[in-house]
């Protein structure tokens, strides 16, 4: 009788543990730890979106490139990379001209804005591409983070 | 062995039963609209659909261009509320998605992600925006197609031009529907920088002027 309890205890606290372990997993977002996300990361590096470039390659083509920073304006003028023009839709009647004056028809154009999530780079690259009919424009994957990682 | 189905479906519900959960009516919404709207409002209703209170902690928008408003952060079970989310254009055209992501308290990744659709129906194309000519390039004329568009009639009034070293020519194919600008520079022997002014009559309470950018380089 005692041997029969203690079965169904251990069968019972087994079974508790699944769903305490998938509300665990769900409640408190559990994420592999940073050395596995780092293994996983270097094995699997995230793929290219259509007009992204990464900055290794960037740096490959030295000093032919114009920087657009599609950040806000009071990010810019807190921080941006050296020589990289202001560019977003919020600005983009005041700040086209200037960029065009920065331009040259030989260089990559790169764009980066917030991070890997934002959107704002990739709608100035659709502007520049489709309206001004400029190629070689790229967007920076993973944005500002990546500039500043390199 | 009763008890122990009884607790094995208890054990299995409760994570469900305990949770707070937040109803969308419609996470997705569209919206076709003219620049001269200017914005668009969307009102994303939600209802607290769970057995506990549900906080809704921070929001955050795709773009600066993008706010949300909430009335208050705490929601009781069954309690409505909603998030109305305004977009401002600006100079944006065409297809836009803006989204809005939603926190709520105890949970680290985000509730729900609103997602804001307007197609900015341009009443008016110019193409391309961009003519250049490199240094030492014959100074030929370069060709720009300015076309009404969305089934809006478009007059163009003139085109001029800020640099008179850089000239252009207005050719009228159809009023209202089609037109030509002829760009010429005088010579390309140095950098230039021109703009060229393309005035319309539309809309009618404030007419738009549209710029060609023109550059010698």
């Amino acid at each position: 009788m005692i041997a029969r309890g203690l079965r169904e205890a251990a069968l019972l606290a087994a079974l508790a543990l699944v769903p305490a372990l998938v509300s665990g997993a769900v409640q408190l977002q559990w994420k592999p730890s940073k050395t596995a996300a780092t293994r996983m990361e270097w094995r699997k590096e995230e793929p290219l979106q259509e007009g992204e470039v990464r900055m290794a390659t960037v740096q490959m083509w030295g000093d032919k490139v114009l920087w657009v920073d599609a950040r806000s304006r009071q990010k810019y003028e807190a921080e941006h990379a050296p020589d990289a023009v202001l560019l977003n839709e919020d600005v983009w009647e005041t700040q086209v001209a200037e960029f065009l004056n920065e331009w040259e028809p030989e260089y990559a154009v790169v764009i980066y804005c917030d991070g890997a999530t934002c959107d704002a780079s990739h709608a100035v690259r659709k502007r520049l591409t489709e309206e001004l009919q400029i190629t070689n424009v790229y967007v920076l994957k993973g944005g500002w983070a990546a500039w500043q990682g390199r | 062995m009763p008890f122990l189905r009884v607790t094995l479906a208890l054990l299995t519900c409760l994570p469900a039963i305990a949770g707070a959960e937040l109803r969308w009516e419609q996470p997705i919404q569209d919206f076709q609209r003219s620049p001269e709207d200017k914005y668009v409002e969307a009102r994303f209703a939600f209802k607290n659909v769970g057995s506990s209170p549900v906080t809704i902690r921070r929001t955050r928008s795709s773009c600066g261009c993008t706010t949300a408003k909430l009335a208050k952060q705490t929601y009781v079970p069954g309690e409505s509320g909603e998030i109305v989310a305004k977009f401002n254009f600006g100079s944006r055209t065409g297809p836009q998605r803006k989204t809005i992501t939603v926190f709520t308290e105890g949970k680290e990744a985000p509730d729900v992600v609103l997602d804001l659709r307007v197609d900015v129906q341009q009443p008016f194309v110019v193409s391309p925006g961009l003519v250049f000519w490199r240094i030492g390039d014959e100074p030929v004329a370069k060709l720009i197609q300015l076309t009404s568009a969305n089934g809006r009639k478009v007059r163009v009034k003139s085109v001029t031009s800020t640099n008179p070293r850089v000239q252009a020519k207005l050719q009228t194919a159809e009023e209202g529907e089609r037109y030509t600008v002829l760009v010429t520079p005088a010579a390309t022997d140095r950098k230039e920088t021109a703009e060229l002014r393309v005035e319309t009559d539309y809309p009618a309470d404030a007419p738009r002027t549209y710029t060609i950018y023109a550059r010698i380089k």
